[in-house]
């Protein structure tokens, strides 16, 4: 897939490095976010503190080396109710528990989903005005849209599914437009019911990237791979963004049986927990993975997004993957960077 | 026969009200330890007793105590067995609920009883019967992290074995009809005899009290013939995830009470008569017991409060239709 980046004109050096989406926020950013929500803040001031904080986080990721750059997604507050806010066809639900005493407000379709315009292309743009690396455009796909909602208006899940694909094919193509090379399309919940992937997962993906000249990253978290693989091979995106270290890397003997067709970006640090990893540890996993996949085919980031860390853990954890890419590269004798 | 009308496990402990808000705003200051553990039990009882009103308002026969109290359905057991630790949080199924697993370090064991006291309360405030809920001993097993059997078997036997002692308290308590989970057989039928012993010696020594063994978040068509034979009295069903379900029913025929789950529990649209009745008429006629019942086909924490109570109003509405026409 690398002659596909060469041809959209992103030159990146072997294990390219990357984050997966999300940062933490600073205090002053959560407390400006909820005063907005109850009508305390306006969007202008609120903008100018996500501007400031994105330009921040771009800042470091530069400095630490990163060699693809996310914009941090300081203006979200999670994965689906932002989209559906900004989709045709959602409302937003009253409060469900979570777990404990954590509870959220979940998308609910009400009629017709539809593109009203671009919702992450002016913040993309934004992101990568600010530096001459490739910053990621993303977006939340299709699927765990569908899944993460209450549909009262589809008669199936895939009828949800297939109008959420084509909205979403509209904002691809517009980030596409506006200049974005590499899109990355979020989708934790592919794995919850295996056997929709083959019934319609796959063919929504197909709708989505349809006739886009862009890289596309497919990131899945939250586990239980071995109940859609190989069969997400098919999945017509160019790289897969997969959660690795927190399950004990069992995924590598998986590549082992079926070998893994695209360009794999390694979880190698786990968003969970605040240690930091050593060195070593970080090394140790890429090796793993250069097991089972030839290193142009590799590139190495934390397991997901690390909005849930403090600042201090998310950049260590971004400095120590940073690190232990380059110390394999410079011991695979790799000069190009 | 009798239609009647239930609700099947968890109700929603908070809603969008500042007064529903109670629960959350409480257990928030017993984290912090800024109020004791009585004055908890205090907002847990008051709120059990509005989730059991609600629950009667919305014309239900038979109410559970909403579970409010419970973290999930597996730590609310384990905490109290000798043998199990508590582990992180995992997802339950394919629901955006995450539990803490439970990691079982040595024998499992009953030690002291889990639901009787929840259920005295809930009893005692409530004007219809209540049904108390427990996990059942093969779901508890799939859910938990295993560091001492290495065998599913010895775990699901454990598991029942404590178990069987909530069945007896409960019973003792005056429980007329006890429900037990177990959805994970749904997904591991392969495993059916292992649970098919967790389920007797679970029932081992029982009474008077009816048991009703709830499957959910799966496709039951498979396995009814197989949980027709478990010595239960009820079998419940999700609807939501089986097109073949009533089929299935009508040619197997059955002789046990049916616990109906054709209201989405997981989805905040509202079911349409027609849509529940054309499957309630197609299913009634192959059904030879005295009774059956309509339900959500899953606990309502998964929706928001409002739309749980309006879940249930419409399914009451539903069921005297339905009961009208039997007559």
């Amino acid at each position: 897939m690398r002659d596909k980046l060469e041809k959209l004109g992103v030159h990146l050096p072997l294990l390219p490095t990357t984050a997966v989406g999300s940062f933490p926020k600073s205090r002053e950013l959560k407390s400006a976010r909820s005063k907005f929500f109850r009508g305390e803040v306006s969007a202008e001031e609120l903008r100018v503190l996500e501007e400031k904080e994105t330009r921040e986080w771009i800042r470091i990721q530069e400095e630490i080396g990163l060699d693809v750059l996310v914009d941090g997604e300081m203006y979200r507050g999670d994965m689906a109710t932002y989209f559906a806010r900004n989709l045709d066809g959602f409302e937003i639900s009253g409060l469900v528990r979570s777990y404990g005493n954590r509870y959220y407000r979940k998308p609910v379709i009400k009629g017709e989903i539809r593109w009203r315009g671009p919702i992450t292309v002016e913040y993309w743009k934004f992101a990568q005005s600010l530096t001459r690396k490739p910053v990621k455009g993303m977006f939340t796909g299709p699927y765990t849209m569908m899944d993460w909602s209450f549909n009262e208006y589809y008669p199936s899940r895939e009828d949800a599914c297939m109008d959420l694909a084509r909205a979403l094919h509209e904002e691809a193509k517009a980030l596409a437009n506006a200049g974005a090379k590499i899109i990355q399309v979020d989708e934790p919940a592919l794995s919850a019911r295996p056997e929709e992937l083959r019934e319609f997962g796959v063919k929504a993906m197909k709708v989505l990237t349809r006739g886009i000249d862009a890289y596309f990253i497919v990131h899945i978290c939250y586990g239980a791979f071995e109940f859609i693989y190989p069969e997400m091979l098919e999945l017509p995106v160019d790289n897969f963004d997969l959660e690795m270290s927190n399950s004990d890397l069992d995924l590598v003997e998986l590549f082992r049986e079926h070998p893994f067709t695209k360009d794999l970006s390694f979880g190698v640090v786990d968003v969970h927990s605040h240690v930091v990893e050593d060195l070593e540890t970080v090394m140790g996993r890429i090796e793993r993975a250069l097991e089972v996949l030839p290193p142009d085919r590799l590139w190495i980031d934390p397991d997901c997004g690390l909005k849930t860390r403090t600042k201090e853990e998310a950049i260590g954890k971004l400095r120590v993957l940073t690190e232990a890419a380059s110390e394999i590269r410079r011991s695979m004798g790799e000069t190009r960077s | 026969m009798e239609l009647l009308t239930t609700s099947v496990g968890s109700y929603p402990r908070i809603g969008d009200s500042p007064e529903q808000q109670k629960l959350r705003r409480a257990y928030e200051r017993w984290e912090r330890g800024e109020i004791g553990d009585g004055e908890m039990e205090e907002i847990y009882r008051e709120v059990t007793k509005e989730v059991i009103e609600e629950q009667i308002r919305a014309g239900l026969d038979q109410v559970t105590d909403g579970q409010v109290r419970w973290y999930d359905q597996f730590s609310h057991f384990a905490r109290r067995f000798d043998g199990c630790e508590i582990n992180g949080l995992l997802r339950l199924f394919d629901t955006n609920f995450y539990f803490r697993q439970p990691v079982v370090v040595s024998e499992v064991r009953w030690r002291v009883p889990v639901v009787k006291d929840e259920f005295l309360f809930a009893k005692e405030v409530s004007k219809v019967p209540v049904k108390p809920v427990i996990t059942g001993p093969f779901t508890m097993a799939k859910h938990s992290i295993d560091r001492h059997y290495g065998n599913l078997e010895c775990l699901v036997v454990d598991y029942a074995r404590a178990l069987s002692n909530e069945v007896r308290e409960l019973e003792k308590a005056g429980a007329l009809e006890i429900q037990v989970d177990e959805p994970s057989i749904l997904r591991s039928p392969e495993e059916f005899e292992i649970f098919a012993e967790g389920v007797s010696e679970l029932l081992e020594g029982r009474k008077e009290a009816r048991i009703a063994l709830y499957t959910y978040f799966g496709d039951a068509a498979p396995l009814f013939d197989r949980l027709l034979d478990l010595p239960v009295e009820v079998l419940g069903l999700d609807f939501t995830y089986s097109r073949r379900l009533p089929e299935v029913i009508v040619k197997a025929g059955c002789e046990k009470d049916l616990g109906l789950g054709l209201i989405d529990g997981r989805n905040t649209r509202l079911e349409s008569r027609k849509e529940v009745l054309e499957v309630l008429w197609r299913i009634l006629p192959a059904v030879e017991s005295e009774r059956v019942y309509l339900n959500p086909s899953c606990g309502l924490e998964y929706l928001p409060r409002d739309v749980a109570f309006q879940k249930l109003k419409n399914m009451v509405a539903i069921a005297e239709v339905a009961r009208g026409e039997i007559r």
